[in-house]
């Protein structure tokens, strides 16, 4: 089972060209070529398993609970394109070896194309539908790191932004048709999805999942309304361009469409949108290919009509179509990869791909020029190459078609008008560029490329000439094979030969051979009726449509996000308050049936002091230290609270929070302006004030309805197990170092974030320091003053003994690693109040950002510790000791993971405050700016 | 009712009344100076007979000596005065209101001048 390998190994690839770039050039190429080359051994090798009518499958659990798994599927319509990807993929790798110039950064190049290649493998051979679309995506970021390659270049940015922003977007559309889909089936896992279609298609829903998924696969093909990316993106190098916007990334949406073919098709609103779609898609860019001056201008329009057609033989809904539709991904991807490589060539060699100047190759470059004209004639259908037979297929289906009702005829009318300007473009890149007299003005002379860059064509164009002559050898089993897992059944007879006889498709492609040629002789009426119309210019269209959006956008979060924080305060109020009363509203009854406890005198006289705390807090609002004060008041009340309903732990924590608060919030108000402004009209306090009663009045409610009822919770279990499971018989720190570590650890790597992002904001922070206080009093010049400094230096060792003794008895009474950090946290800011910054930092030498990153290893790396004992992450240890003279004592793991959540606290903490305080400070960036 | 109770209440009694004592102090007493005084007194004495009730409950309850009301005691010892000469050096410097019979005026002027020679 080497199908995982397929998609792996371009993925190791990819590393490959970025660690062997110097080694020069063809070594560079030869070593990217081998992942992708063992893996179309690979491929080969599962090749016969698969024409025996298997599918290969292989599964590993990603994330089961979601329904996630990683699924490879081999089948024939996976077979078909992964071949095509890394056979192309291989010959244009050798071809970009020689295309690129020395001054491209090649690894780097070569990494993107692997990178690709990889995705590309990954949706084709994805049995998983969330899988697939990961893999779509890729291939949207790594098209855009391709296409804006030449960087420095203003439209390779514009035109990979916008291939990036269609194809993403259509990327998104098609995710929601896809979750729709998994909704509906059940599964995401391809093969239980395309055994459900007559579910999907019954589905009320099926016309939202078939336009979403659709327009996934419209935009990525490049079909009409979404094909003008593809044009721009042709300021890519052109080793991209072949292959890429030829045989791959643009058939990933004909991928998809065959992929679903056996679900979403048969119906008439399928017929409806993709084979109109295609039909438009196919004349508009047959029609606008022949006007266009740049040789991969042309390309690129000849390949939307190409791709227009596939579409719409896939949307004709008869079998034999949809054959049709396979055979022409096959003959497209080898005829249009050869010829984006000639122009590819002729551009290299000549300097320009401009066809007004071009004329005349064929005196320079002959064996290039003969491929060249080979590749061109496939493209136009001419007899004897893999275009033709390609094309008589679809002439033939076009006939049968009797959807339109009496409109019907109108299809092969139009299809014939397609393929006479397909046969005009194609006459057009022949003869324009090899004939029609001297080359003018160009920047090189033309010469014949080096031998190797040939190579690629010349198997392309054997191909091209080999399917023609003899299509039911070479290419008949493959295209019955991956015909058959797209309709999903039993195939309708065809035949593959060269000759049927006199019929209608043939003299459709007499009738398209001669109009194109008639056309392309009389195209300077042409030309010059299409002057009259102006040309829109799709990217100004596009920049202009981005830069009103990105306008809009930043119209409406200046609104919201104007800098007050008053008003951010509101919005998130207003915006809960929405949010809370709804469910509120349907809860009937506020008083639940527990019984209430009686109302005693002491928590009451407490529920007094914390309410009259909290309104003096708001009326004092503008007296800062008063009303710090009274904020004080509220927090100290609320760890009473905690301490008085049998809560120790959370006492104790509210009481060090409430302590490092305070300091963080005198330092803040150093900075903040000295009095605050009476800045609120009459209005203005009606609507805050009613504002605030409202929500108090909800959380009120929320409150005393959750209070009132009975209370069904774990917390029994936690008290059963606490003791046996978790050694501990604090429950509370137990919970927390064990039940509920994983909590803790998420939340301390939070905390350590959280610190690390302010001191980043800190760190270089210029402020304006007040140098007197309020009332214009100068501050004391007796900073530090003695008995201050002496007494609190000799309080250190006792306060660190306090936390060590709190730290210690955590695992069985009130305590633990967060309590203790922050008591350790109080007293070192102790320190720097009492000696100030520069005295600290000559004798505490401690960087608080590796306290914190250490004290996160040490959790997690305690964490981890239980994988070696074949347990869960975290499961904690503990055990029994006896040592002489201290007696029995436990030591548990937990402890250990406690020390990681003691040190990132303790470093959190000093990492804001030291670096607060370090503001006011000789050494900060605003001192230095004054003196 | 044994003597350790009668003890234990009297101690109790005794914090409640210095504490008591100490916040009519801090309501009524005229300038900062002087309210300054009435709460350290009720922090030290008051907590103090309070600490020694509790050391003595939790001695008899537990059957083993309490020790932490004498960390506590050590604690509050060496903060209180030191927290006491802060707010005093404070009032020094921003200059608070003065009642009329508020004496030894010039410990106050003397601290002031030491604490900025510039005057």
């Amino acid at each position: 089972m080497g199908l995982f390998w397929i998609p792996l190994l371009p993925l190791l690839g990819t590393v490959v060209p970025l660690l062997s770039s110097r080694f020069g050039r063809s070594f560079l190429a030869l070593f990217t070529a081998i992942p992708p080359l063992l893996a179309l051994l690979l491929l080969l090798q599962l090749a016969p398993s698969v024409f025996n009518g298997e599918v290969i499958y292989q599964s590993f659990d990603w994330i089961p609970l979601a329904g996630l798994s990683l699924t490879f599927r081999l089948d024939g319509l996976a077979l078909l394109f992964a071949l095509l990807i890394l056979g192309i993929g291989l010959l244009v790798i050798l071809y970009a070896r020689y295309y690129l110039s020395a001054k491209d950064n090649m690894g780097l190049f070569y990494a993107y194309l692997i990178l690709f290649m990889t995705a590309m493998l990954g949706i084709v051979l994805s049995g998983n539908l969330i899988q697939l679309w990961l893999f779509w995506e890729l291939t949207s970021i790594s098209s855009f790191l391709l296409i804006s390659f030449w960087s420095h270049k203003s439209e390779a940015r514009k035109g990979a932004r916008m291939a990036l922003t269609i194809t993403g977007a259509g990327g998104l559309a098609l995710l929601a048709g896809l979750l729709l889909v998994g909704k509906i089936v059940g599964s995401f896992d391809l093969s239980v999805v395309l055994a459900s279609g007559d579910l999907l298609r019954q589905h009320a829903a099926y016309p939202v999942v078939l336009v979403l998924v659709l327009l996934g696969a419209f935009t990525k093909s490049a079909q009409f309304p979404f094909h003008f990316w593809l044009p721009h993106a042709m300021a890519a190098p052109t080793p991209v361009s072949a292959y890429l916007h030829s045989a791959t990334m643009v058939k990933a949406g004909i991928f998809l469409m065959a992929r679903f073919y056996p679900v979403l098709a048969g119906t008439e609103l399928w017929f409806l949108i993709v084979s109109m779609t295609g039909l438009i898609t196919l004349l508009l860019g047959a029609y606008v290919a022949l006007f266009k001056h740049d040789l991969k201008g042309l390309l690129a329009y000849s390949t939307i009509s190409h791709l227009g057609l596939i579409t719409l033989l896939l949307g004709m809904n008869t079998q034999l179509s949809t054959v049709a539709a396979v055979f022409h991904i096959i003959n497209h991807a080898i005829f249009k990869a050869s010829l984006f490589m000639a122009a590819g060539i002729i551009d290299h060699e000549s300097g320009t791909r401009d066809m007004r100047r071009l004329n005349g190759l064929w005196k320079y470059m002959p064996h290039t020029a003969t491929l060249a004209m080979v590749a061109a004639a496939s493209m136009a259908g001419v007899p004897l190459l893999n275009g033709f037979l390609s094309k008589e297929m679809f002439f033939a289906e076009t006939l049968d078609q009797v959807t339109l009702g009496s409109l019907s005829w109108m299809v092969p009318v139009l299809a014939t008008l397609g393929a006479v300007f397909s046969v005009a473009y194609s006459a057009r890149f022949i003869h324009d560029v090899f004939f029609n007299g001297e080359p003018v003005d160009l920047p090189k002379t033309p010469h014949e490329p080096p031998r190797y860059m040939k190579v690629p064509v010349e198997i392309l164009v054997a191909l091209c000439l080999l399917l023609g002559i003899f299509p039911g050898v070479i290419v008949g089993p493959l295209l019955a094979l991956a015909s058959t897992s797209v309709l999903g059944g039993e195939l309708p007879y065809y035949s593959l030969s060269i000759w049927h006889g006199f019929n209608l498709p043939l003299l459709m492609s007499f009738l398209a051979m001669l109009g194109g040629l008639i056309i392309y002789h009389n195209r300077r009426h042409l030309f010059r009726f299409q002057s009259q119309f102006p040309e829109p210019d799709a990217k100004l269209i596009f920049e202009w449509l981005v830069q009103r959006l990105v306008r809009l956008c930043s119209a409406i979060i200046d609104k919201l996000e104007n800098g007050s924080l008053q008003r951010y305060v509101f919005l998130l109020l207003l915006a809960a308050l929405v949010l809370m009363a709804g469910p509120m509203i349907d809860l009937n009854a506020t008083l639940g049936h527990q019984s209430s406890m009686p109302v005693d005198t002491v928590s009451l006289i407490g529920a007094l002091l914390l309410a009259a705390g909290a309104i003096a807090t708001v009326i004092l609002n503008r007296r800062r230290l008063v009303s710090l004060l009274t904020l004080s008041v509220v927090g100290l009340i609320v760890s009473l609270a905690f301490a008085r309903f049998s809560a120790p732990d959370l006492a104790l924590t509210q009481l060090s929070v409430e302590v490092v608060t305070m300091i963080l919030l005198l330092l803040a108000l150093f900075f903040l302006p000295q009095s605050t402004p009476k800045e609120s009209n009459p209005r203005r306090l009606v609507r805050d004030l009613s504002l605030a009663g409202l929500i108090g009045g909800v959380i009120g409610t929320i409150n005393y309805a959750m209070i009132t009822r009975p209370l069904d919770s774990i917390s029994g279990f936690f008290l059963e197990n606490s003791k046996t499971g978790g050694g501990g018989t604090n429950v509370v720190n137990v919970i927390l170092v064990d039940f509920r570590g994983m909590d803790t650890f998420g939340e301390v790597a939070v905390l350590g974030i959280a610190a690390l992002g302010i001191f980043k904001l800190i760190v270089h922070m210029r402020l304006y320091m007040p140098s007197t206080d309020g009332n214009g009093l100068p501050w004391s010049p007796d900073r530090h003053p003695m008995m201050l400094a002496i007494v609190s230096q000799s309080l250190l060792p006792l306060a660190l003994l306090v936390s060590v003794y709190i730290f210690l008895r955590g695992h069985n009474q009130p305590g633990g690693g967060f309590i203790a950090g922050l008591i350790t946290s109080v007293a070192i800011i102790q320190q720097y109040i009492a000696h100030g910054v520069d005295w600290i930092k000559e004798r505490l030498r401690i960087n608080y950002q590796w306290m914190v990153a250490s004290g996160l290893l040490i959790a997690g790396l305690t964490g981890i510790g239980s994988w070696f004992f074949g347990r869960p992450f975290l499961t904690s240890w503990f055990d029994y000791f006896s040592l002489p003279w201290v007696g029995k004592f436990e030591l548990a793991s937990a402890m250990v993971f406690d020390l990681g959540v003691y040190l990132t606290v303790v470093g959190a903490t000093l990492l804001i405050l030291a670096n607060l305080g370090k503001l006011t400070t000789s050494h900060s960036p605003a001192a230095k700016e004054n003196n | 009712m044994n003597w350790v109770e009668i003890l234990l209440g009297f101690f109790v009694l005794l914090g409640g009344v210095f504490m008591l004592v100490g916040s009519i102090g801090l309501a009524r007493l005229p300038d900062f100076y002087m309210r300054l005084h009435a709460p350290t007194k009720a922090t030290t004495l008051g907590v103090g007979a309070l600490l020694i009730a509790s050391m003595m409950f939790f001695t008899i309850q537990d059957g083993a000596f309490s020790i932490h009301e004498i960390l506590v005691t050590i604690f509050l010892f060496i903060t209180a005065p030191v927290s006491a000469h802060m707010m005093a050096k404070s009032a020094v410097h921003v200059k608070t209101r003065i009642a009329k019979d508020t004496q030894g005026l010039a410990v106050r002027d003397a601290a002031e001048k030491r604490n900025n020679p510039l005057l």
